[in-house]
């Protein structure tokens, strides 16, 4: 291996590790709260699931493509993939997020409502204690999916491992496209093992 | 003196069924009144609309002279312990979390909680140097049963409600708890209201029976008067007393 390619792969696994940590970031950030809010709000459950379903059966090399010319998100580059990432990762987080707060005991969440716990209490010392583990194993799971997914995002100019493989693919090169895919491989390896670690620092429900 | 608890003729209907129908009742301070009936007679409904889990559909439920729902609910329930089936613990909280979450709900200085918390599970006989520290999974029914009843007890409530609380025993358990919870009544004189199908129960905790059919008072006596009521219902469960003696 050159010492150019070594740069390389370094360079753009770190853009590769930017790319999937503000995806998730954003993933997160939106998933929970939204699943927060349906455990609240049953007859909304349907859509917002149903969209996330959608979002999820559609390629992802056609999703980069349709945000392309969309205003304001789309465009070619980093921002665009970002966009189609979190859209792929809010799924398992918001329906872990769901499923994690309504499978809590129904006689444990009467019991803190009979015990006099806000709806605030409720929710900070009940439920997401007793969902963590099922939430963080969405975040495992999305986290996964979308280092994988993220190597797509070279295809609209968004960087990253797939930068690689793209590169041997138009030129047949297999070590090009191992550069690509291994890094990728053992960050999605290394981000399962930990995640499933802190996930079991948590109590099952 | 305004009864600690007193239903005002209250009904409940949920989908088209009257679940509670027209019930009234007074529970005296210091009394342990026992709803008894067969599963599916309103009981619980009629519990939980002490401690405003329910609003009554019609009628009100006066707790210290004042209607349920004029009360804050977070207040009222504060200030009513509530056991039920299988404690309904907390699992990610130690024994001694479980029983001094109402005390530190209600701002309880640390240290004060862990000597209230120490004192009740020495009463509930769970000597906190071996229970303390150990999780709901840790414990057998009857000591998670023990752990919900000091829980009920933490904040000191005037007012106790008891949904089956022994229902999941075994029977040697079960008679065990029977027996704290008349010790425990003798020693803190609480108002309690408590559900149970089993008229045996009834019979050995009540200083009155109330007894449910069909979502109505059919009977409201003390113990040695029920073993003499009349009504249908009544004899249904007395026959239970003496298998012999029920109809074939
Ligand atoms: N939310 C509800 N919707 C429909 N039916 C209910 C609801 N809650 C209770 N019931 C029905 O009301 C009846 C009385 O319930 P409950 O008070 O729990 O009885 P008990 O505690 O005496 O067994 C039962 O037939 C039960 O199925
Ligand atoms: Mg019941």
């Amino acid at each position: 291996m050159t010492p150019d390619l070594a740069r390389e792969i370094l360079d753009l696994t770190a853009e590769h590790l930017v790319l999937v940590g503000v995806a998730m970031a954003i993933a997160v950030a939106v998933a929970i709260p939204a699943g927060i809010l349906l455990t609240r709000r049953a007859p909304l459950q349907r859509w917002v699931i149903g969209f996330a379903n959608v979002m999820q059966t559609v390629p992802s090399l056609a999703l980069f493509g349709f945000l392309i010319p969309l205003p304001f998100i789309g465009g070619i580059g980093k921002h665009t993939a970002i966009v189609a990432l979190v859209l792929y990762a809010l799924l398992p987080v918001l329906r872990n997020t769901l499923t994690g707060i309504l499978g809590v005991d129904p006689a444990v969440r009467e019991s803190a409502v009979a015990m006099g716990m806000t709806g605030r209490q409720l929710l900070f010392e009940v439920e997401l204690p007793l969902a963590a583990r099922t939430i963080l194993a969405g975040v495992r799971v999305a986290t996964v999916t979308t280092i994988g997914t993220a190597t797509i995002a070279a295809a609209i100019g968004g960087g990253g491992l797939g930068v690689f493989i793209f590169r041997g693919l138009a030129s047949v090169d297999s070590t090009l496209i191992l550069a690509g895919a291994l890094p990728a491989a053992l960050i999605a390896l290394a981000a399962d093992g930990g995640l499933g670690w802190v996930e079991k620092k948590f109590s099952p429900a | 003196m305004t009864p600690p608890v007193s239903f005002r003729n209250v009904s409940y209907r949920v989908g088209g069924k009257d679940i509670l129908r027209d019930f009234s009742l007074d529970v005296a301070a210091g009394e342990t009144i026992v709803l008894l009936g067969r599963s599916g007679s309103g009981k619980t409904t009629a519990l939980k609309m002490v401690n405003a889990l329910l609003r009554p559909s019609a009628g009100e439920v006066m707790v210290d002279g004042r209607p349920t729902t004029s009360w804050d609910p977070i207040r009222l329930r504060r200030r009513i312990g509530y056991v039920i089936q299988e404690a309904g613990l907390f699992p990610h909280v130690t024994v001694e979390g479980n029983v001094g979450l109402v005390p530190r709900l209600e701002g309880t200085p640390a240290a004060a909680i862990r000597t209230r918390v120490h004192a009740l599970l020495d009463q509930v006989g769970l000597p906190p140097a071996q229970f303390a520290a150990r999780y709901p999974r840790e414990l057998s029914g009857g000591q998670r049963q023990r752990v919900g009843v000091a829980r009920a007890l933490a904040a000191d409530p005037p007012l106790l409600l008891f949904d089956e609380p022994f229902g999941a025993l075994d029977p040697v358990t079960r008679v065990e708890l029977q027996r704290q919870f008349l010790e425990l009544r003798r020693r803190l004189g609480k108002t309690a209201i408590f559900v149970t199908h089993d008229v045996r129960e009834a019979l050995l905790v009540a200083t009155r029976i109330a007894l449910l059919h069909e979502g109505r008072l059919a009977v409201l006596a003390a113990p040695a008067d029920f073993l003499r009521a009349r009504g249908e219902e009544a004899r249904a469960f007395l026959a239970c007393l003496d298998p012999q003696a029920a109809p074939p």
